[in-house]
């Protein structure tokens, strides 16, 4: 035994140490945070970091730059020769080179350069605030819809009805009849942009109502309120999140793809739909008046997507590992 | 304990369970009707599909009854009940549900899994007495106050099974519907659980449903025993009567299914097999469950029931 042995040193041989199993059960496992988790995995990729600058420069951009860029389209209205002007052409017409012209002008000598900032505002600010009406009722109504059988039965005839009516049609139709301001051209959109992920959502509800831990806390008398918030939604954060990433770019494009047939904000409000619309039937001979709007609203939708993609990614447990 | 000391706590009659309807109908539950007594731990057995767990179910009101009554100290909890009653009942018998890991929310803490039912009846004075319960509740079941801020997914089967008790057993309830709590549980720590199911029946006076498909165990844990076969019950005895005299063929083909822990005698054992076509004639007469004394319950008709209680009082079989 190496105990006699006087030739080992006992300082070096491995000893038993007698584990505290109480102690280690407090030590063992570091809090689990939800979300701290998904920005983790959300921060681990270099890409995302890099479409998330992007994104905060085209956000301060299209809200601050209007503060500093006032663009008013009406502005060389009266004077016809300042009416599609190249960008060089407008420099030399205007004395010198200023960032106003940088693009050139418009059909009304409005300027492009400051019309797209102005327009991207607008966008985003639609998409966001679309979105946000939309996911709202869609979520809670969903919730709603997927969790009782009653409710189901009602909300399918009303499905059926207005979802089979087509959705560009009701659109044109309540902005001939309400009008084609900001808020009207909203209302439209949401009117019935909501129902669409209700019924997405009634579904993902479904799957998960009938499983164990909801009837036992059905046993428990938990109100249906906070089965859904607590047992339901939490389950479901990357489906919204998925669902964002694909609405909100989505409404850009229908913005764009409205204003463009014609029936989408007035003329009066600077909108990437608007532009395009008026650059549409000259772009091969002012393409500087086409092409901006165009690269604008594709890279906002683009990075919109791009993010979204990642965060519905990162909120999916299973990439928490 | 006298027959005339035993209070029924909860009584099932004539209780009928139907899924599906029209031609796709399926009872599953037939003509069911048993007494459980304040105190006792009445165990439910019988083969996968045999209706144990729909009977459970049908009492805690998620499985509504097709026809029958459900009676909990002597008011009618089945169909539809006043919201105020529909409360006090939910609050009184509570459930503990076979799969550990399917039946906790894997999106919540411990500590809200075990608050759920307190904060839904508000059975706490303030937060710190809130705390205090849960705390003392999970010191009980033997886990640690340091566990409630951990979410399920970090527990080992029979740890979350605890946590499953402990949300139940806080509500303080008089009656528990477990549901088979072990059989999802590793052999080594099925009793651990079984032990503390006893411990709080004795510190509370808990009375349970015990349901389960192992007779080994139900032995060790139960006062009296009924066997279902197919949604009907087919005997009802307390535990060694039923052991000691197995009268119906379906109870002695379970009871023979039970292993032998001793690998030379498990070998030679001959399997008793049950097949209702080979040992019941019901062409003459339809069988009913009658008792043959003893508080024993047997589910035949006339003559087998003859038999039956010759075989009971040792008259030779």
């Amino acid at each position: 035994m190496s105990e006699k042995n006087p030739a080992v040193n006992q300082d070096e041989l491995f000893r038993f140490i007698d584990s505290d199993t109480i102690s280690s059960e407090k030590i063992v496992a570091p809090r689990y945070s939800y979300w701290a988790s998904v920005f983790r995995v959300f921060f681990r990729k270099k890409l995302n970091i890099v479409v998330l600058v992007i994104l905060a420069l085209i956000l301060l951009i299209s809200f601050v730059g209007p503060l500093i860029f006032p663009y008013d389209m009406m502005e060389n209205v009266t004077n016809a020769s300042t009416y599609n002007l190249s960008p060089a052409a407008a420099m030399s017409r205007f004395g010198g080179f200023s960032l106003k012209w940088l693009l050139g002008t418009g059909p009304m000598g409005n300027s492009i350069f400051y019309g797209v900032i102005s327009s991207s505002r607008t966008s985003i600010l639609l998409a966001v605030i679309c979105a946000a009406i939309n996911m709202t009722i869609g979520i809670l109504v969903g919730a709603l819809w997927g969790y009782s059988r009653s409710v189901d039965q009602v909300m399918l005839v009303v499905y059926n009805i207005i979802a089979n009516v087509p959705y560009i049609l009701l659109i044109s139709v309540l902005v001939y009849i309400i009008g084609s301001g900001f808020w009207s051209f909203i209302f439209a959109l949401t009117i019935t942009g909501w129902l669409g992920i209700a019924y997405f959502f009634r579904t993902q509800v479904m799957i998960i109502r009938d499983r164990e831990y909801s009837l036992a806390s059905r046993c428990l008398g938990t109100p249906v309120t906070r089965v859904i918030s607590k047992n339901i939604l939490p389950f479901l954060t990357s489906v919204i999140v998925t669902l964002l990433a694909t609405e909100l770019p989505s409404y850009i494009g229908m913005e764009v793809f409205l204003s463009y047939i014609g029936v989408g904000l007035s003329a009066s409000i600077p909108s990437l739909g608007r532009m395009i619309q008026q650059a549409q039937s000259a772009f091969m001979t002012y393409p500087w008046e086409f092409w901006p709007p165009v690269i604008v609203a594709s890279a906002i939708t683009i990075i919109l997507y791009l993010l979204g993609q990642s965060l519905a990614d990162a909120s999916d447990p299973r990439t928490h590992m | 304990m006298s027959n005339e000391e035993k209070k029924v706590l909860l009584s099932i009659q004539n209780l009928d369970v139907v899924f599906g309807r029209g031609k796709k109908a399926f009872k599953a539950v037939d003509n069911v009707s048993f007494d459980i007594y304040k105190g006792e731990t009445l165990s439910l057995v019988g083969e996968s599909g045999s209706g144990k767990t729909t009977i459970g179910r049908a009492i805690m009101r998620i499985n509504p009854c097709s026809a029958g009554a459900i009676y909990y100290d002597g008011k009618k909890i089945s169909g539809k009940i006043s919201k105020q009653e529909d409360r006090d009942v939910i609050r009184k018998i509570q459930m503990i549900f076979q799969d550990p890991a399917a039946s906790l929310n894997e999106r919540a803490t411990i500590e809200y899994i075990i608050s759920e039912g307190l904060y839904n009846f508000h059975l706490y004075k303030d937060e710190k007495d809130r705390i205090a319960k849960i705390e003392k509740i999970v010191e009980d079941v033997g886990l640690l106050p340091e566990h409630l801020t951990r979410y399920p997914h970090e527990f080992s089967g029979g740890q979350r099974q605890r946590v499953g008790m402990a949300r139940s057993i806080v509500m303080e309830p008089e009656f528990i519907v477990a549901d088979e709590p072990i059989s999802a549980l590793d052999v080594s720590i099925r009793a651990q659980v079984l032990n503390l199911l006893k411990k709080f029946q004795v510190e509370k006076g808990l009375t349970y449903l015990f349901i389960a498909h192992d007779l080994s165990i139900v032995r060790f844990i139960s006062d009296r025993i009924v066997v279902i076969y197919k949604g009907r019950v087919m005997e009802i005895a307390e535990a060694e009567e039923l052991f000691a005299y197995p009268l119906h063929p379906y109870t002695k083909s379970l009871i023979s299914a039970i292993p032998v822990p001793d690998p030379i005698i498990e070998k030679k054992k001959k399997l008793f097999v049950y097949d209702p076509a080979k040992f019941h004639d019901y062409s003459k007469e339809q069988p009913q469950l009658v008792d043959i004394g003893n508080g024993h319950m047997v589910f035949g008709n006339t003559e087998e029931i003859e038999r039956y209680k010759k075989i009971r009082n040792g008259e030779g079989a």
